[in-house]
C-alpha cells in the first residue's frame, strides 16, 4: 500500500472538507451555547460525571447501546431496530476502519480529515497481503450492511406499515435534502471504490463492482466524476444536518453525557432542553404512541413536530402544542432517544403564563386545613398512617368508602388528613405551568404533613403521588400508593382476600405506570382476586384514558375518542371487568364502559375476608 | 284495487304514544301500541304534580287512558324485527304477533339521566341523596326511608347530567329548572321550617307561567338560589352531607351541610328506543336524540318513508309540547298513508 497521489489532494475533497468544517463550526458553538445556558450548578455535576468511572463506564455502554445499535428500537421492532444499526453502526465500522487503515498502511497522512474517507482514491495496491486483504473484506462488509440499512430505509419511506409504523414523520425541507444526500452517499461509495478497485484493490463488492463496470466502460475516465459525486454528497449532508433531523446522529452523544450527569429540562429552549431538540431523531415513533392521534387531525401535536417548532422558534405552534399535549409520557417512555418532551412543555407552559390572578397568602393562617397529629405516646416504630385521598379521589366516594373498608379490615389506625376538605398536591398547577403557585402549595402542605407526625402516609390519586415523590422534602414519611399498601397489607396477612371467577383487566394508569414506574403491585394483586387478562396496550405502552389533568386545551369530543380508543385496546381480550389504580381514570371509563370499571380498592373491598380473627 | 293497509304501529305507551293513538284512531288508522314496560303513562305516571299550575299528572293520565280505551295496548312487549317490504313494515313483537304496518311512529321518550354516574354527587353511595323522579314518587306515595322526618336543609343541585360536556351530554335538559323550582316549592310546604337551597347554574324559565313560579318560590315560599355548581358532596359521621359549592355571585367558595339532597337528573335518548331504532339505522345527533329529516318543517319526520317521530327522543320537551307533537305526526302520518289510497 503506498500514496498514489503526490501530495494526497485532489480538489474532489473539497465539497465533504468544506460540509466538515461548517458542521464542526456549528457543532462547537452550539455546544459552547448549550454550556453557557445550562445552571452552574448543572455544569459542575456534568464536570463530575465525567471524571466518575461509574458514569464513564454508563456513558460508553449508553452511546453504544443507543447509537449505534439501538437497542431500544430493536426491542420494539427487530426490522426497524436492523435498519438503523445498520447505517449507524456500519457507517461508524467504516470510519473507524478507514482510520486504521491511515494509521496502518500510511502513517505520514494521520490526522488528515479526508483521507481516512477518500483511502482507496489515494492510497494504490502493491501486492495482497493478508492485513490488507482483511480490511478490503471488512470495508466492503460494512459497506454492504449499511446499504442494506439504507435499501430498508428506502423502503420503509414507501411502506412503513411494514416496520411496524402506521404513521411516519413528514420530513421538512432540510429533512428531505439530508435523507437524498444520504441514500446517495453510499452507493455512490460503492460506484467510486468500485471504479478504482482495479488501481487500489477491493474486497468482495468493490472488486465485482469493478469487473461488471470495467467491461462496460473500458476505461478509467468515470473514476474521478464518482468520487466528486461521493464528496458532493456527503458535503451536502453535512451541510443539511444541522438544519434537519440528521443531527441527532453527533448530539445524542452529548444528551447521553448530560442525561447520565443527572441534568433536568429547565428552560425550553436553553441548555439541557436544546440538547434534547437537536438530539430528535425525527423518527416518528411517538406519532403512533401518542393517543391524540387516535384522530388524525392530531397527528401535527405529536411530540416530532413540537421539536420541529421548537426548532424553529415557532412561538404561536409551540404554545399551541405544548398547551394540547396530554403529558402521558408515552412520547417519551417509547422514544429511542428518551426525550423528555413532556419536561419540555411543561416548561414551555411556565413561559406562557406563570401568573395566578390571585395570590396563596391565605395559605399561611395557621388552622387552615388542620391535620392533627397522629398518637405520638405509642412506640415510635409503630405504624402511623396519614390517608390522604386527594381532590380526585373526592369526586369518587366510592373509592374513599372501599378504602377506609380496607382500613378497617387490616385494623390500620390512620388518621383521613383531607376528610373536610384539603389542599391541592400542587400537581395540577405544575402541570399547567403554574410552579410559582404550586412550591406555595408544596410548602403549606408539607408544613402540615410533618407537623402530623405521620411515618405512613397513603394516597389513592397517582396525580399526588407523583409529586409527593418527586417533589416533597417528607423525610422519614414512607409515601405509598394504595396498591402498594394494599399488596403489603395482602402479604402480611393482616387482610385476607378471597379469589373468585371473575376475570379482570388492568389499566396502568399514565402517572402510576410511566410516572412513578408502579406497574406489578395491582397485578399482584389482582392475581389474588381473580384472572388477570392482558390489555392490547399495558405497562409502559398504556393508553391515557383521556381524562388527563395534563391538557389544558384539548375539547371533550377529543377526550371521549382516546377514552374509546383506550377502552377498545382493555377489553380485546373480553374481560368481566375493567380495573384501574386512578380515581380520574375510574371517572373517565366510568362513563362510557360497557363492562363494569372499578378502582383497586373497590375490587379488593369487595373480595376481602371481613372478621377473620375467632 | 289494493287493500288498504291502515295499521300503524306506534312504539312507547307514554303521553306522546297514547295521544297519537287516540288521534289516529279518530282518524279511522289501525293502531297497534307497544309499550315494554307493564302499565301504560311513562315517566307521567312516577309524577305527582305538573308544573307550573301543579295539576295532578294523575288527572292529566286519566284523560289520556281513558282516550285510548279500545287501541290495541300490547303491554309487555317489544319489538323483536322490523323489516321494510313493499312500503311497509313487517314488524315482529315479543309476544309473538307479527304487524305489517303502513307507518311506524317512534314515541319512544326518554330516559332520566342515571345520576349514579355523576359519582361526586354520591346518588347510590350516600344515603341522604335522591333525584327529582324519587322526590315525586316521595310526594306521590309519602314513602321514601331516605327522607328524614324534619330536614332542617334541604339542597337542589340543577344540571345533573345535563350541559355536562365531561360526562358527555352537552344538552340542556330543559324541563328540570321548572321542576326543581315546583319542587321547592312543594318541599318547603312539607317542611315548612326546613331552610331550601337550589344550586342552580342558569334558570331557564322560558314557559308562560313559569317567571310565576319562580317568584313564587322566592318570595312566597323562601327557597334561597344560589348561582354556582356544586363541585362535590360528602358525607359525615352522622350522615349528613356536606355539599360544598362555588357562589359566583358572590365570588367565593360556600360549603353547607344538608339533611337531604335532592338531584335534578336530566334527559337522555331512551336506551330502548335506541335499541330499537338501531334496527333500521336510524340516524342520531351527538346528543344522542334522533334526527329528523329537517328540524324546522319536517320535525315529525325521518329519513325514512313511513318512519315518523314525536316527543322527548327528539330532544327535550314539556309535556303540552310532547301532547301537539304527537298531533302533528298524527297529521303527517294521515297524510302518508292516504297517498297510497290515491295510487
Amino acid at each position: 500500500m503506498k500514496d498514489r497521489i503526490i501530495g494526497g489532494y485532489d480538489n474532489f475533497v473539497l465539497p465533504f472538507m468544506a460540509g466538515v468544517i461548517f458542521l464542526g463550526a456549528y457543532l462547537l458553538i452550539g455546544f459552547v451555547r448549550i454550556l453557557y445556558n445550562i445552571p452552574s450548578g448543572d455544569r459542575k455535576k456534568l464536570l463530575i460525571s465525567l471524571i466518575t468511572p461509574k458514569t464513564i463506564l454508563k456513558n460508553i455502554r449508553d452511546i453504544i447501546c443507543d447509537c449505534l445499535i439501538h437497542v431500544k428500537i430493536f426491542k420494539r421492532k427487530a426490522l426497524l431496530g436492523y435498519m438503523h444499526a445498520s447505517i449507524a453502526f456500519g457507517w461508524f465500522m467504516l470510519i473507524l476502519l478507514g482510520h486504521i487503515e491511515v494509521a496502518l498502511f500510511v502513517p505520514e497522512r494521520n490526522g488528515i480529515l479526508y483521507y481516512p474517507v477518500f483511502y482507496r482514491y489515494f492510497v494504490a495496491e502493491q501486492h495482497h497481503t493478508i492485513r490488507g486483504g482483511f480490511f478490503f473484506f471488512l470495508m466492503d462488509f460494512f459497506l454492504l450492511m449499511v446499504l442494506s440499512g439504507i435499501t430498508l430505509a428506502i423502503i420503509k419511506r414507501f411502506r412503513s406499515i411494514i416496520f411496524g409504523m402506521k404513521r411516519t414523520t413528514k420530513p421538512s425541507l432540510a429533512d428531505r435534502i439530508g435523507l437524498y444526500a444520504l441514500w446517495s452517499i453510499f452507493p455512490l461509495r460503492l460506484l467510486a471504490e468500485g471504479f478504482t478497485a482495479g488501481i487500489s484493490g477491493g474486497g468482495f463488492l468493490t472488486n465485482s463492482i469493478h469487473y461488471v463496470f470495467a467491461s462496460f466502460f473500458g476505461n478509467d475516465l468515470n473514476i474521478l466524476p464518482t468520487w466528486w459525486a461521493y464528496s458532493i454528497a456527503l458535503g451536502l449532508f453535512f451541510f443539511a444536518m444541522p438544519f434537519s433531523r440528521y443531527m441527532h446522529i453527533v448530539t445524542e452523544t452529548v444528551l447521553i453525557l448530560f442525561r447520565n450527569a443527572g441534568l433536568k429540562v429547565t428552560k425550553p429552549r436553553k441548555g439541557f432542553a436544546e440538547a434534547e431538540i437537536y438530539s430528535c431523531p425525527g423518527c416518528g415513533l411517538c406519532i403512533d404512541a401518542c393517543p391524540m392521534n387516535v384522530l388524525k387531525k392530531n397527528v401535527k401535536y405529536s411530540s416530532v413536530y413540537f421539536i420541529r417548532f421548537l426548532r424553529r422558534h415557532n412561538t404561536r405552534k409551540i404554545n399551541e402544542i405544548a398547551q394540547k399535549c396530554l403529558m402521558c409520557g408515552k412520547c417519551s417512555s417509547i422514544c429511542p432517544v428518551s426525550i423528555d418532551s413532556c419536561g419540555i412543555r411543561q416548561a414551555q407552559r411556565e413561559t406562557i403564563t406563570n401568573i395566578l390572578p390571585y395570590d396563596y397568602g391565605f395559605l399561611k393562617k395557621p388552622g387552615l386545613y388542620p391535620v392533627p397529629q397522629p398518637d405520638c405516646s405509642t412506640d415510635p416504630g409503630k405504624e402511623k398512617v396519614l390517608y390522604f385521598a386527594g381532590c380526585m379521589t373526592h369526586l369518587t366516594p366510592a373509592i374513599i368508602k372501599a378504602m377506609t373498608g380496607i382500613f378497617d379490615a387490616a385494623g390500620t389506625d390512620y388518621y383521613f388528613a383531607d376528610e373536610n376538605g384539603g389542599l391541592c398536591c400542587g400537581r395540577p398547577l405544575m402541570l399547567a405551568g403554574k410552579t410559582r403557585a404550586a412550591r406555595e402549595v408544596i410548602e403549606a402542605n408539607t408544613k402540615m404533613i410533618m407537623d402530623s407526625g405521620c411515618n405512613t402516609m397513603i394516597l389513592n390519586c397517582p396525580i399526588c403521588l407523583k409529586i409527593f415523590r418527586e417533589e416533597y422534602s417528607l423525610k422519614g414519611i414512607r409515601i405509598l400508593h394504595h396498591s402498594e399498601y394494599i399488596e403489603e397489607l395482602i402479604q402480611k396477612k393482616r387482610i385476607n382476600v378471597k379469589k373468585n371467577n371473575m376475570s379482570y383487566v388492568y389499566h396502568d394508569p399514565c402517572e402510576l405506570g410511566r410516572g412513578c414506574g408502579i406497574y406489578e403491585p395491582p397485578r399482584n394483586i389482582i392475581k389474588m382476586l381473580g384472572e388477570l387478562k392482558k390489555a392490547g396496550k399495558e405497562r409502559k405502552e398504556s393508553i391515557c384514558c383521556g381524562g388527563s389533568l395534563g391538557s389544558i386545551t384539548l375539547n371533550y369530543h377529543d377526550r371521549n375518542k382516546i377514552t374509546e380508543d383506550s377502552l377498545d385496546s382493555l377489553i380485546i381480550n373480553n374481560p368481566e371487568n375493567i380495573v384501574t389504580a386512578c380515581p380520574l381514570c375510574y371517572k373517565t371509563f366510568g362513563n362510557m364502559a360497557e363492562i363494569p370499571v372499578m378502582d383497586l380498592a373497590q375490587a379488593v373491598n369487595k373480595n376481602i375476608i371481613k372478621n377473620k380473627q375467632i | 284495487m289494493k287493500h288498504a293497509n291502515k295499521n300503524i304501529v306506534i312504539i312507547g305507551g307514554g303521553p306522546c304514544g297514547m295521544e297519537a293513538a287516540y288521534r289516529l284512531k279518530n282518524e279511522g288508522m289501525n293502531v297497534i301500541l307497544v309499550e315494554k314496560g307493564p302499565s301504560l303513562g311513562g315517566h307521567l305516571a312516577c309524577w305527582d304534580r305538573l308544573f307550573p299550575e301543579s295539576i295532578k299528572a294523575d288527572d292529566l293520565l286519566d284523560i289520556l287512558k281513558n282516550n285510548i280505551s279500545d287501541v290495541n295496548c300490547f303491554l309487555n312487549t317489544e319489538i323483536i324485527k322490523m323489516n321494510l317490504r313493499n312500503d311497509a313494515y313487517d314488524i315482529e313483537l315479543s309476544n309473538g304477533i307479527t304487524v305489517l304496518a303502513r307507518a311506524v311512529l317512534f314515541a319512544t321518550g326518554f330516559d332520566i339521566f342515571p345520576a349514579e354516574k355523576k359519582e361526586e354527587y354520591g346518588y347510590g353511595i350516600y344515603n341522604k341523596v335522591i333525584t327529582n323522579k324519587d322526590l315525586e314518587q316521595y310526594f306521590k306515595t309519602g314513602k321514601d326511608e331516605r327522607i328524614p322526618a324534619n330536614p332542617k336543609n334541604i339542597g337542589f343541585i340543577h344540571c345533573v347530567g345535563s350541559r355536562d360536556e365531561k360526562i358527555g351530554n352537552r344538552q340542556c335538559s330543559k324541563v328540570c329548572c321548572a321542576t326543581a323550582v315546583k319542587q321547592a316549592c312543594e318541599i318547603k310546604e312539607r317542611f315548612p321550617d326546613a331552610n331550601v337551597y337550589s344550586f342552580y347554574m342558569d334558570l331557564r324559565m322560558f314557559g308562560r307561567h313559569y317567571e310565576d313560579l319562580y317568584y313564587k318560590a322566592q318570595h312566597e315560599c323562601g327557597v334561597r338560589f344560589i348561582r354556582g355548581r356544586v363541585s362535590e358532596i360528602s358525607e359525615n359521621k352522622e350522615g349528613k352531607l356536606i355539599v360544598k359549592a362555588e357562589d359566583t355571585l358572590m365570588g367565593k367558595p360556600i360549603k353547607i351541610t344538608m339533611d337531604l339532597v335532592v338531584l335534578m337528573a336530566g334527559m337522555k335518548n331512551s336506551e330502548a328506543g335506541i335499541k330499537t331504532a338501531g334496527q333500521l339505522a336510524v340516524l342520531r345527533d351527538d346528543d344522542g336524540f334522533f334526527n329528523s329529516e329537517d328540524s324546522f318543517y319536517n320535525l315529525e319526520k325521518s329519513a325514512y318513508r313511513g318512519i315518523f317521530f314525536a316527543g322527548t327522543c327528539l330532544g327535550p320537551k314539556t309535556i303540552p309540547e310532547t301532547i301537539n307533537e304527537a298531533r302533528s305526526a298524527v297529521l303527517s302520518i294521515k297524510e302518508y298513508v292516504e297517498s297510497f289510497a290515491n295510487d
